[in-house]
């Protein structure tokens, strides 16, 4: 039986679903964990929602009351 | 310039948002006023008044579609719209548009309401809305779809912040499941009535597939979005891990669509597609602990916060809820746990545990912080936000306490055998065993609801007195300008 | 290299990916059932609803009764002893929709059919309590004061045949259902008698007590008093259904 046909049976496809998305998914893990450079430059993404703020006026009034 | 509010109002569609924000708050009244009244139809009968109209299965939907598509849904495209500019600093395209979802979205809820009462149901749970609403639901949703792409499209920040992930997730899966969900034949033209195009096994499959994950995208996928946005905010720090954001994204939306088949088990549905969900349902709770862990710790280093800031409080119980009834879900995943609490009250106390402690606790929190935002002021009264918060949370505990009672009771009392191996209790004994955890449970409610209306008024107050500041501030500037 | 902020800057893209990841548990969960032979158990006796039990079927829904009955025993020692033999794919072959429920504030109602008399049935519809003090079900006495409407059951029957269900209109679905279900259970399914058979079956039947008069409680206590009944459990080895788990 080819690799093929193994595929397509439908009795397999927990397995095959298994086999295709864990590496995949330690892959991702990977990619996101594995480099010191990567992971410094993804974090600088998490500041985004702060960047509003300058641009605008309302919450200064907020800010001084804190 | 008079103020700051002209301002902001021409950057970004805030009125919009407004107008979903207090729809939120009217659903949410009226959605869990009538989950309070059918909690105590179950405890006290009479309360049926042989009226057709208001008999519990008929009101049933008006409780589920009240809050989760009137309260819920409402609360998401407020915050959604509320996020996605702010992130991205751009304005809606369409001003027209946007009010065109407001009105047909809240429009098809009000007709979905009116017609369960009348007895116009397609009988599928979170779905019971007859075709042409379905319709009209589906051409809402399009828009909203179009809108938030266009909004994207427009950024003017490189990056699209992980909290539209989450919206645009929800967006993308809650148009797949309702347009095959709804899949239906109707009986004619100029009626409402319709027939679903499944049948039997498919059926059920399909209406779980769409059951669970109108709980996995609707009321987590956008909720989470929402967190991912209005911790941070309100914290003042950033998200605890972007990576872990990353891997917790894609890893929910992938695993939710697999899970749905776990409110079938011990059905006539193939043994196969039941191991599977359970097994899926498990592997989910690692990306659910990823994202309370990841919200819960955006708070680490600024644990005071808790003690001084009722919105926070809000916020970090809505996540530790979260937190636990995705730990109690694939628990009950399990096909012995589910053997016992399928279709009894546990499932019932599971649903609330979520969708009051985690869906409503973060909504009020990100409500909390954004309206005033909304309106240019700061909110009327702190302490009756604590107040809220602890009689919203005096009514969860009471309400999921009543419900494992009840539940577990329930499902023990049903399986109990006695010496000779007949079964030790009739149906209706167990019901009777069930009278006062259901009162409970219904006093439960009150406590919650009655948090909501304060929460009302605290918001109708901070509107008032919002009004009445710009009119001050426009009349000062007014004579500074004539001086 | 594929970065993932690629993604994280390109909405397409984003769509797109997350569209694959969703897709996936669907289609491999939901697909198969379509045409994997061996979902639906080969049983005799499953037919689809006469027009009487069909209007019933409809109230059945209007009123909400799924949201507090289950239609689906599952297979154990407490079910089978309280309700009978576990559910089968088969028996909601025909149901659009399927109404297996998700709760049950009330007992399973997949095999009521024949437990109780029609008598019995009317009173409970009527006033739960009168017959089980303890029940918290609502009153339902408008079943037996409003005419049941039959005029579009024609139609329902079409709109169902339209999506698969094995009614006839024609001579050669007639004879193919002859063949299927007897020529007995074939003429209730049939289009062109719709209402003649209806009006039939509910005077026959008198199932709401009342001569004369059909109610909506005629056509509901019909569709209750069939539910289960449509397989001979006593033709089949315990094993065999086993096979299609």
């Amino acid at each position: 039986m080819s690799i093929w046909q193994w595929f397509t049976d439908l009795g397999n496809s927990k397995i095959a679903a298994l086999l295709i998305f864990f590496p995949l998914f330690l892959l991702i893990v990977f990619y996101v964990y594995g480099s010191r450079t990567r992971s410094e430059r993804l974090e600088t993404y998490k500041y985004m929602p702060f960047q509003d703020d300058d641009s605008e006026g309302w919450n200064k009034k907020s800010d001084t009351q804190k | 310039m008079a103020g700051v509010a002209p301002l902001t109002n021409q950057q970004y569609n805030y009125e919009v948002i407004r107008k979903f924000a207090i729809a939120a708050l009217v659903w949410a009244v009226l959605g869990m006023f009538t989950g309070v009244y059918i909690a105590s139809e179950l405890a006290f009968p009479f309360l049926n008044f042989d009226t057709p109209y208001i008999t519990f299965g008929r009101l049933r939907p008006v409780h589920t579609t009240g809050v989760i598509f009137g309260f819920g849904g409402n609360a998401l495209f407020a915050t959604s719209y509320f996020v996605v500019q702010r992130t991205c600093q751009a304005r809606l395209p369409s001003d027209r548009l946007a009010n065109f979802t407001f009105y047909g979205w809240n429009l098809a809820i009000f007709l979905g309401v009116i017609s369960y009462m009348a007895g116009y149901t397609q009988s599928r749970e979170y779905a019971e809305f007859e075709w042409p609403i379905d319709i009209l639901i589906a051409v809402v949703w399009v828009t909203y779809f179009w809108l938030y792409l266009q909004t994207l499209r427009r950024r003017s920040q490189p990056h699209i912040y992980v909290a539209n992930w989450f919206y645009m997730a929800f967006i993308l899966a809650t148009a797949l499941l309702h347009i095959f969900n709804n899949l239906a034949m109707p009986v004619s033209f100029f009626g409402l009535k319709s027939y679903s195009l499944f049948s039997g096994v498919q059926d059920a499959m399909t209406q779980w597939w769409y059951g669970h994950n109108a709980v996995g995208f609707f009321l987590t996928a956008a909720f989470l979005g929402m967190m991912y946005y209005f911790v941070p905010k309100q914290a003042g720090r950033p998200v605890y891990s972007y990576r872990l954001s990353i891997i917790h994204f894609w890893a929910l939306i992938f695993l939710y669509m697999w899970v749905g088949t776990h409110h079938l088990h011990w059905t006539a549905i193939p043994d196969w597609t039941s191991s599977l969900a359970a097994t899926f349902s498990i592997l989910l709770l690692m990306p659910s602990w990823g994202g309370m862990i990841n919200g819960i710790m955006t708070l680490s280093g600024a644990w005071d916060k808790l003690r001084s800031d009722p919105i926070m409080l809000f916020l970090i119980t809505a996540l530790s809820f979260y937190g636990m009834s995705t730990f109690e879900g694939p628990m009950m995943a399990l096909k012995s746990v589910n053997s016992l609490s399928h279709y009894t009250d546990w499932t019932v106390g599971h649903v609330h545990s979520g969708a009051l402690g985690w869906v409503a606790m973060v909504s009020f929190g990100s409500f909390y912080h954004m309206i005033p935002r909304l309106y240019n002021t700061t909110i009327f009264s702190k302490k009756l936000i604590y107040v809220h918060f602890f009689l919203a949370t005096i009514g969860i505990i009471l309400y999921i306490t009543a419900m494992w009672v009840s539940g577990i009771g329930q499902g023990l009392m049903l399986r109990a055998f006695d010496d000779y191996g007949n079964l030790a209790y009739t149906f209706v004994e167990s019901v009777a065993f069930m009278h006062w955890p259901l009162v409970t449970r219904a006093l439960g409610g009150v406590f919650f609801l009655s948090g909501v209306i304060i929460m009302v008024f605290n918001v109708y107050m901070t509107i008032v007195t919002a009004k009445r500041e710009a009119t001050v501030k426009a009349a000062e500037s007014e004579v500074a300008r004539a001086v | 290299m594929l970065k993932h902020e690629n993604i994280e800057t390109n909405v397409g893209l984003l769509i797109i990916l997350s569209l694959l990841a969703m897709g996936v548990g669907g289609l491999v969960e939901i697909v198969p059932l379509f045409y994997i032979n061996d979902t639906i158990e080969k049983v005799d006796g499953v037919r689809p609803y006469t027009p009487l039990e069909l209007r019933g079927r409809d109230i059945y829904q209007r009123e909400g009764c799924y949201l507090c009955h289950s239609q689906m025993v599952r297979p154990f020692r407490d079910e089978d002893l309280r309700y009978g033999h576990y559910s089968l794919a088969a028996e909601s072959q025909y149901d659009h929709p399927f109404q297996w429920g998700s709760k049950r504030t009330g007992p399973d109602l997949a095999r009521v059919g024949g437990k109780y008399s029609n008598e019995w049935h009317v009173q409970h519809l009527k006033a739960p309590r009168s017959v089980v003090p303890e029940s918290i079900m609502p009153n339902y006495p408008w079943l037996l004061e409003n005419d049941l409407k039959y005029s579009d059951v024609a139609a329902r029957m079409a709109t169902l045949k339209k999506v698969g269900v094995p009614y006839s209109l024609t001579k050669l679905e007639y004879d193919r259902n002859v063949e299927k279900f007897g020529e007995e259970q074939a003429a209730w399914l049939d289009i062109n008698r719709a209402e003649e058979n209806l009006l039939t079956e509910a005077k026959e039947g008198n199932f709401d007590g009342v001569p004369g008069r059909l109610t909506e409680m005629d056509a509901l206590v019909a569709y209750l008093q069939v539910l289960g009944t449509m397989v001979d459990f006593s033709k089949y080895d315990e094993g065999y259904f086993v096979e299609f788990r």
